[in-house]
């Protein structure tokens, strides 16, 4: 039997066993997620505007990641609201980091795997930079805003009376500890993607400007900070709208079931 | 009144920015390779190419005139690139690019520089993360993200030194490392920091085990280690590393949050049964995962899509690129996810053995 196959046969079975309902869910959304990434790639490669394709699908990866992840519609759709939000931010802000930065394709490094390939082939791979910079930071956008709204919603149901001010309060010692798990999370995750990379320039003796400058790893390290800027931002303004919310006494308890 | 308010209290941050921006592109006196900027491009000759698979592309050709910025003097260089840019690229005025120079005319542009825009954007997440989380809660972040870094580049530079060293430990050791050392500066020494460390390093182990299981049982069926990218040694082992890696951050985030509602409740009433601590961490944990699956499901995916479209563009079909571009993303993700999984109910078990242990001495 083909080897990934079983892992993920074992993954299913796991995830049964532990969240039963939610993790029949998780999978289906894993999935669902999975089938969204085939049909951007396939509407890229149509030519499509990337922008558009990558800004609707966005949305549609981010409802997925959020909607089938938790019970609570009223959290669900604060953190759904900020992470398009934060998103659309961050989309601009990729763009003009492949405009300065000329982040897109394959380098030198990449030559056994070009070995063969025609690259002259019409379509612009400075588009498709942006795309995956934005790509790789919505499940770390999806997770933070998901955190910080359900944290709070439960700081509200325990004590439905409390004072805005200390709800401001706790949002920001909440945030805090949420911002440092998060970042880790996404900080180990790149770590380990970068980790070939990083021992061929290292092995190959690339100079110190190399670091700095060089096309590949100055793309993941910009894809990095994107994600990091986006959990950051997702939990500045998750909590600010759940307080604001709560201000406007728009915060209903029984939003349990949706 | 409130939009002077905001001016005059983070007016200094666009202008920070600026200021590393302006100061990186001036500084080409660091570098020991030929600097410059480009002052003039001229389109020499622009031709329609068609490759065999019927990709229409137009190649062209420039010459870049470069002011030296680190040297006196301009020199000329002849540029072709692909409209897609797939590996050549174009060159604008105002580009800085460090050249290589081998004797008489034969210049060459070596990279776009780009260290002015990394470091802009490196200024800007600091400068938010201070903001919003003080120096207590960010310093320590940036404390902690920047002694990690240390740690993994020792590793690194270990691994490429030592010519015995068996990678996977290597990489292993110092994954625990830097899971107690995140762990120290977030929760400080204690019972909490050592629970969470030990569900940590507990969970991702399985999860390996699992997975090298797996793979010998199959043979490594329908997994093509060949297929990594830049690799200068066994890209298996290789592999293992950079999962192990990948997963701890993802379990150590889970497990921080089980172990930190577990505590809570214990602060609430320290004489709690087993169970009732075993079904708050599994709750806990549900709650999370699915979104903790996702994050390292786009990051290892989304990385894969140039490759994948320039296979497709080259007529290759679906099979053939999942088997020779995708495989290893996928294959982390369902390691990955297994451990996130396993994380949940390894959390709760050491949580709650503990803390009924603890029971109400403290």
């Amino acid at each position: 039997m083909n080897a990934i196959g079983l892992l993920s046969l074992i993954l299913f079975a796991a995830l049964m066993l532990v969240a039963g309902k939610q993790g029949l869910k998780i999978f289906l959304g894993l999935i669902i997620n999975f089938a969204v990434i085939f049909i951007l790639i396939i509407l890229l490669n149509w030519q499509f505007n990337p922008y558009v394709v990558t800004a609707i699908l966005s949305v549609t990866i981010l409802a997925v990641s959020i909607y089938l992840s938790s019970d609570n519609g009223q959290v669900m759709n604060t953190a759904f609201k900020a992470s398009l939000v934060i998103t659309a931010g961050l989309m601009l802000v990729a763009y003009l980091a492949q405009f300065s930065g000329q982040l897109q394709g394959f380098a030198t490094e990449n030559s056994d795997e070009l070995e063969g390939l025609s690259l002259a082939v019409g379509l612009n791979f400075g588009h498709l930079a942006v795309v995956v910079m934005v790509l790789s930071a919505l499940g770390a956008i999806a997770e933070a805003s998901m955190a910080i709204t359900a944290d709070l919603h439960e700081v509200i149901e325990r004590t439905p009376t409390i004072q805005v001010t200390n709800l401001e309060h706790h949002a920001r010692i909440i945030g805090r500890q949420i911002l440092g798990t998060a970042i880790n999370t996404l900080f180990f995750g790149m770590l380990g993607s970068t980790l070939p990379l990083l021992i061929w320039f290292l092995r190959l003796r690339y100079s110190l400007s190399m670091f700095f400058n060089a096309k590949l790893l100055v793309m993941e390290l910009i894809t990095m900070l994107l994600g990091m800027l986006g959990i950051l931002l997702s939990i500045w303004l998750a909590s600010h709208l759940v307080v604001n919310d709560f201000k406007k006494g728009r915060i209903d308890l029984d939003a349990g079931d949706l | 009144m409130k939009l002077w308010h905001l001016i005059k209290k983070y007016g200094w941050l666009p202008l920070l920015l600026l200021v590393t921006w302006v100061g990186l592109r001036h500084d080409a006196f660091l570098y020991q390779d030929p600097v410059g900027q480009v002052v003039r491009v001229q389109t020499l000759n622009k031709g329609a190419v068609t490759d065999e698979h019927g990709n229409q592309d137009e190649a062209v050709s420039e010459r870049l005139t470069i002011k030296l910025l680190n040297r006196s003097g301009q020199v000329q260089i002849e540029n072709g690139y692909a409209q897609s840019q797939g590996i050549t690229a174009h060159y604008r005025v105002g580009d800085q690019v460090i050249l290589s120079h081998a004797g008489g005319h034969n210049w060459q542009v070596f990279s776009l520089k780009r260290d002015a825009l990394l470091g802009t954007l490196v200024v800007l997440f600091v400068s938010l993360l201070l903001i919003y989380g003080r120096l207590r809660a960010g310093g320590f972040l940036l404390l902690s993200l920047g002694l990690n870094l240390a740690l993994f580049g020792l590793a690194l530079v270990a691994d490429i030194q030592v010519k015995s060293v068996s990678v996977v430990g290597l990489f292993a050791t110092v994954a625990v490392a830097m899971a107690a050392l995140s762990l120290f500066l977030v929760l400080g020494w204690g019972l909490q920091m050592g629970i969470t460390w030990a569900a940590t390093v507990l969970s991702t182990g399985l999860a390996l085990i699992v997975m090298v299981v797996c793979l010998s049982l199959t043979h490594n069926e329908g997994v093509h280690f060949e297929t990594m990218s830049y690799v200068t040694q066994v890209p298996k082992t290789l592999f293992y590393a950079q999962t192990i890696i990948g997963v701890l951050g993802a379990v150590m985030d889970e497990s921080s949050d089980i172990i930190a509602a577990l505590f809570g409740m214990h602060r609430e009433n320290p004489n709690r049964p087993f169970h009732d601590y075993w079904q708050a961490g599994q709750s806990v944990g549900r709650e999370i995962l699915g979104t903790l699956v996702n994050i390292l499901f786009m990051i290892f995916i989304a990385e894969t899509i140039p490759m994948v479209i320039l296979m497709l563009r080259n007529g290759n079909n679906w099979s053939y690129i999942l088997d020779q571009v995708m495989n290893l993303g996928i294959l982390q993700t369902v390691v990955s996810g297994l451990g996130i999984v396993l994380a949940v109910p390894v959390t709760a078990l050491l949580g709650a053995t503990f803390l009924v242990k603890r029971g109400d001495q403290s």
